[in-house]
């Protein structure tokens, strides 16, 4: 493009908290998510970022998605019908003050790339004022 | 000691440059970017219109991408009608020169 590389590395950076996003509500919709020793827990995603093209046209993207524990931990519920002989479920091993802590990063990274994109149209506007 | 006045030499006729030789400059004339620009235009306006297709029967997944589109559309646009504003202008200026 060229003309516009500033509003779409900005774009590339919504797209990349976009999916941050996406990541935490998964993890923190799933914090309470019960499986039975037998099986994995749920597993936390946790997005990767990188640069998209260094040095060229710039721009960020998902490198990845991290995935935490299977293991989980195992909490003693024996009411639960998942339980195990011992009374054991497996539960995922989510931190909800973290998954808080990613979410204002991904909400403030994603606030930041709209200021971007914001700035860059009103100065691209102004340069077209030029002259008037 | 004041020098004597010399005599006017033959004054340097102005070289009009040959009109062949102008048009066969190379380089970028001002209709081949006027029509690379509009191109340009019309593949942002169409990227804007898909998006809003998307968006008007959810399939878009980013509410970001079509309002960039958008805007970049807007842009655009606003910067081909100025240039088009400033050749017209150019153009009227040399049509109100005294003969």
């Amino acid at each position: 493009m060229g003309m516009f590389d500033a509003i779409n590395n900005a774009g590339s950076g919504l797209v990349v908290y976009r999916k941050w996003l996406d990541a935490v509500s998964d993890n923190v919709s799933n914090i309470n998510d019960v499986s039975p020793t037998s099986g994995p827990a749920f597993q936390a995603r946790y997005v990767v970022a990188q640069a998209q093209d260094y040095g060229n046209a710039g721009g960020a993207k998902v490198g990845g998605i991290e995935l935490g524990s299977a293991e989980g931990r195992l909490v003693y519920q024996p009411d639960n019908p998942l339980a195990d002989k011992d009374g054991n479920v497996r539960v995922p091993d989510i931190d909800l003050a973290d998954q808080m802590g990613q979410l204002i990063i991904a909400q403030r990274a994603y606030q930041a790339n709209l200021s971007v994109v914001q700035r860059a149209q009103d100065a691209y506007q102004a340069a077209l004022g030029l002259g008037k | 000691m004041i020098p004597p006045i010399s005599a006017i030499g033959a004054l340097p006729v102005p070289q009009v440059a040959a009109p062949a030789a102008a048009t066969a400059t190379p380089g970028v004339d001002f209709g081949g970017l006027v029509s690379n620009s509009l191109q340009q235009l019309q593949d942002l306006q169409s990227t804007s219109d898909n998006l809003a297709v998307k968006a008007a029967t959810g399939d878009l997944t980013d509410i970001h991408d079509y309002m960039i589109a958008s805007n970049e559309a807007s842009v655009a646009t606003s910067l081909t009608v100025a240039v088009r504003n400033k050749a017209v202008d150019a153009f009227n200026e040399i049509m109100r020169m005294q003969m």
